[in-house]
């Protein structure tokens, strides 16, 4: 006799059907959740987010975490290489600290030679006491993160030719270069969307003014443009007000890309019912601009934001490299790659360069971060 | 008859001879490069092309070795303007300084001086420009009657130089070989000029320039010429034609020993060899030894880098203490040395305020002593040295060097480092209240803030002050950098827009109580502390202003009195007390003097000295010490 298996089980007609628990919260997320889910599965950006999360707080924290402050010169120790920190010394563990230098001036060819000095060893002091600075411009304070042992020095990235650390004006340059772009892209957004929406919503005559200026604006080469209009920046300014006229620069050449991808948005949104509704129920241009149509491409909007702080922190380095941007005594990676341009630096103390391997990895984990928010900004896709 | 005969022959034998003799010598002596001219005709033979009586120069008394023809000398330079550093190296001169800086006779076979006030210059004989026209006194005539003293080429008349108190020489020329310049009183500039690094040319090519000269020419056809070429009228053109230290010209006749060949605008000018120089070495081998210069145009920036790599035979312009090391990495790789030479500026770098500034506060603040000597007193010299020069340099105000004779300690009181002192000054003048920033505040209400021109022509000079800021500030000055152009830097403190620029001191800071101490008065208008005083002098009062500074009139004075006088001990006593007030006064502020200088040559390059003297003036850059005579051992 035949058996047939029948299963015990109670029937389920929609077993199919039903969602697991993680396909309900894709189906019901919003879209900022989706594109959350979707950017957390590119590793790459999550990385570079990471990597860039780091450096900004670094540059946020620039005069803790710099054992020296931007000015503070060592004129007994010029042009000094790059110490290295240890752990032990002679197999014996120490804890952290570097060696002193021997120097001596060559008179044979005047270099300055320094070599380590294993007999001197100069134990790093953590939460400790060195240079006054004002933290945040509010609190002042002497307390560093790391310092060199009282008495020692602690030269990581080596000295300059004026006998000032490296490595604490890499940290204080990073906070000018990675403001600068993120002041000048806000800036930039601004205008771009104010304009680009103004072009887009109203079409016709307004749009076509608006497109020919763009174009006009876009044809001109950019670095001369620049170059010009930094040339005009008075020398009186105090290098706060130039750092805020170079972004500026920055941003009155930038916002034109944006304001067209602006703009052809919302030339095909604007013929979308809902836009048409909210208009017979009288809402002014601008709430409808804002409230109904820009959100629709908003995580649009900010992944070719991020794509393009990248740009802003190249040129604010290219403009400083050229000696029109940024002037010392303000230290920004492109003011510290114009101090290494010349042939005694690259032959004789490549440290200087150094500054080139932060503008490096920025650029390159915002471009990838760029990459995963294009990527999540489309999460159907 | 037989006496006839006997002459023919003799005159067969004697010509005979002479001709052997002329071919042994162009076998022997020709340089190789010229050879081919003189075969087929197109040069006359050395004999030929030598004064009857050349200049020998003395290079076996020297310790040195005479050398061979041939060879290209490679120099690197900045600027197109530059190629006329050929006229400052080739130094040929009608007097010039030898290498133990006294007055010879170069050019001029010899020269007498009569009283201070009477100059006989007799000319070699036989003496040919470089195109083989003979150099006689009627290119002096030229000069002084048609181009010196034509209102159309000249409008304000001869060149300071050949005033004494507004009086003109009289000029005689008693033969082809003679000229004579007489004043009715001394004229201590006359010799010294025209052995200047950029001297006075008291000569001028006729042959060649009188076709562009109306008096022997037509004058409406001159114009036209002159407008077809660019230039408004005649007398642009002339003078376009006539530059003999700026060499555009390659047409122009000269006497230096290396002649221009090639016309601007260019990336790489070739000076070839005078066929026609007047000099010879103890072999009677016609200087120069060296066929050609090549003179490459590169970006200053890369000078440093391509001396270094072993792209220039002989280099100091351009080249700074801190390429030193990296030179000195090169030197075997690349078969060249680098030697240090001494500079002999007052002040390597000084500070200039400008007590002509149109800024009617700060001038009255820079025209008081205190706020000078302030300032100087808080320059931290020692650190400057330490950081920029490893040491090497002398911490110094702006003043002669301490082998000078005319050195005095009293000469450093400003050049302390105090700053308890400065603030003291700058209190007792009324610039106690500060702002919240700790800067001082002017009499206005304005805060000091001091705007520092630069040429842009170095990164030193912006350390230097980016040190200098630093120190200032502790006496509540604030100082901006700016750099700018050397052309817009110089126009920009001639009109009193400048503060305050940096620039090189005194250029002769081992002087001889002889040379002028111009440099210590408003004599000129490039004195970047007091332009517009200089500029009063310089055009006899027509322009500018005259100086008010009590201190100042009293150095004028003083200059004037050094100019009339001949005793030599009188003199020396004006140089001193010169110097006193110069540096007591600080009207400007030396920071380090006596820098070496680095110096890349080719090391076949032989007879240029190990340790020599870097400067403008008097040595003329290399000038002295005669390339003509440097040759290559190959």
């Amino acid at each position: 006799m035949r058996t047939h298996y029948v299963s015990e089980a109670p029937f389920d007609p929609h077993s199919v059907e039903k969602l697991t628990p993680e396909q309900e919260k894709l189906y019901l997320a919003s879209q900022w959740q989706l594109m959350w889910l979707k950017l957390k599965q590119h590793r790459l950006a999550v990385g570079s987010s990471i990597v860039l999360a780091i450096i900004y707080f670094m540059a946020l924290f620039c005069e803790f975490l710099s054992p020296y402050n931007l000015h503070t010169r060592h004129t007994d120790y010029i042009y000094a290489p790059p110490q290295q920190v240890h752990l032990f010394h002679d197999g014996s563990f120490v804890g952290p600290f570097v060696y002193g230098y021997n120097y001596q001036l060559n008179m044979e060819n005047l270099k300055r030679e320094y070599t380590s000095d294993t007999q001197n060893i100069q134990k790093l002091r953590f939460f400790c006491r060195g240079d006054e600075y004002k933290f945040w411009g509010l609190v002042e304070t002497d307390v560093h993160f790391v310092c060199p042992a009282s008495d020692g020095y602690l030269f990581l990235f080596g000295t300059d030719r004026l006998g000032r650390d490296m490595y604490s004006r890499i940290l204080y340059g990073a906070k000018i270069s990675l403001t600068i772009g993120l002041v000048g892209i806000a800036l930039s957004f601004v205008l771009g969307i104010v304009i680009g929406g103004i072009a887009g919503y109203f079409g016709g005559l307004i749009d076509n003014i608006i497109q020919r200026l763009i174009e006009i604006l876009r044809s001109f080469p950019e670095l001369p443009l620049w170059m010009a209009l930094s040339a005009t920046l008075p020398v009186t300014w105090s290098p706060i007000l130039v750092f805020f006229g170079i972004t500026l620069i920055l941003a009155l050449l930038d916002w034109t890309g944006l304001a067209r991808a602006v703009r052809s948005k919302l030339l095909s949104l604007r013929e979308e019912d809902y836009c048409t509704a909210a208009q017979l129920m009288g809402a002014k241009p601008k709430r409808i601009i804002g409230r109904h149509l820009l959100p629709g491409f908003m995580s649009h909007l900010i992944a070719s934001a991020s794509l393009s702080i990248p740009g802003m922190i190249l040129g604010e380095t290219a403009l400083s490299f050229l000696g029109l941007g940024l002037r010392p005594p303000i230290t920004s990676w492109g003011v510290l790659l114009n101090e290494a341009q010349n042939i005694n630096v690259v032959a004789l103390y490549p440290w200087l360069m150094l500054p080139v391997v932060p503008v490096i990895i920025v650029i390159l984990a915002f471009n990838f971060l760029g990459d995963g928010l294009r990527d999540a900004a489309d999460p159907y896709k | 008859m037989i006496r006839k005969s006997f002459f023919r022959f003799s005159a067969i034998v004697a010509s005979f001879f002479l001709i052997t003799q002329t071919n042994l010598a162009s076998t022997d002596h020709e340089p190789p490069f010229l050879v081919q001219a003189v075969r087929s005709g197109e040069l006359p033979p050395m004999s030929d092309r030598l004064p009857q009586n050349p200049r020998i120069m003395e290079i076996k008394k020297q310790d040195m070795q005479t050398g061979k023809y041939g060879g290209t000398l490679r120099m690197l330079m900045g600027k197109e303007k530059d190629i006329r550093r050929m006229v400052v190296f080739g130094y040929s001169r009608l007097v010039g300084f030898d290498r133990d800086l006294q007055l010879t006779a170069d050019i001029l076979e010899s020269y007498e001086v009569y009283e201070g006030r009477e100059f006989i210059f007799r000319l070699r004989k036989g003496h040919r420009w470089s195109d083989g026209k003979p150099f006689t006194s009627d290119d002096f005539r030229f000069y002084w009657e048609d181009v010196a003293n034509n209102d159309e080429l000249f409008p304000f008349g001869p060149p300071n130089t050949f005033r004494v108190e507004g009086e003109l020489p009289i000029v005689e020329f008693p033969d082809e070989l003679t000229v004579v310049y007489r004043w009715s009183r001394p004229n201590p500039h006359f010799l010294i000029e025209l052995a200047s690094p950029r001297p006075l040319f008291i000569y001028m090519p006729r042959h060649y320039l009188e076709s562009y000269h109306p008096k022997y020419g037509d004058r409406e056809a001159l114009d036209e010429q002159a407008k077809s070429r660019g230039s408004r009228n005649w007398s642009g053109f002339f003078l376009k034609k006539a530059r003999q230290y700026k060499l555009t010209n390659p047409e122009l006749p000269s006497l230096q020993p290396w002649v221009n060949t090639t016309s601007p605008p260019a990336e790489r000018y070739i000076f070839k060899r005078n066929p026609f120089f007047h000099r010879v070495d103890e072999n009677r081998l016609q200087l120069p030894y060296i066929d050609q210069v090549q003179i490459n145009i590169v970006s200053s920036s890369l000078i440093p880098a391509k001396a270094g790599a072993g792209e220039s035979d002989l280099q100091g312009h351009y080249l700074r203490l801190d390429n030193f090391t990296f030179l000195k990495e090169g030197e075997q790789r690349n078969g060249y040395d680098v030697l240090l030479w001494k500079t002999l500026n007052g002040a390597h770098k000084a500070l200039y305020p400008n007590l002509n500034s149109r800024d009617e506060v700060w001038r009255n603040l820079v025209r008081n002593v205190r706020f000078r000597r302030a300032l100087s007193l808080a320059v931290n010299r020692r650190e400057i040295n330490q950081v920029i020069y490893y040491g090497l340099a002398n911490e110094s105000s702006n003043t002669v060097l301490p082998d000078s004779i005319f050195y005095g300690n009293e000469m450093q009181r400003w050049a302390r480092y105090d700053l308890q002192e400065a603030n003291a000054l700058l209190d007792s003048i009324g610039l106690e209240e500060r702002n919240d920033r700790g800067l001082r505040l002017m009499s206005d209400g304005r805060p000091l803030e001091v705007i520092i021109h630069t040429a842009g022509e170095s990164t030193e000079e912006t350390d230097i002050l980016e040190l200098i800021h630093d120190s200032l500030l502790k006496i509540g000055i604030k100082v901006y950098t700016k750099p700018s152009q050397r052309e817009v830097f110089r126009d920009r403190i001639f009109s009193g827009d400048v503060m305050m620029s940096v620039w090189t001191g005194l250029e002769n800071a081992l002087p001889t109580a002889e040379i002028s101490p111009g440099e210590l008065a408003p004599t000129r208008q490039d004195q970047y502390q007091w332009s517009r005083w200089g500029q009063y002098h310089e055009t006899g009062g027509e322009v500018g202003e005259e100086p008010d500074l009590p201190k100042v009139r009293q150095l004028y004075n003083l200059y004037r009195q050094w100019s009339e006088i001949t005793d030599a001990q009188q003199r020396q006593k004006i140089w001193s007390e010169m110097l006193q007030i110069y540096t007591d006064e600080v009207f400007n502020i030396g920071i380090v003097n006596a820098v070496p200088q680095p110096i890349v040559i080719n090391d076949k390059l032989k007879n240029i000295p190990v340790k020599g003297l870097y400067a403008w003036f008097p040595t003329s850059y290399f000038g002295i010490y005669s390339p003509d005579t440097f040759w290559f051992d190959e």
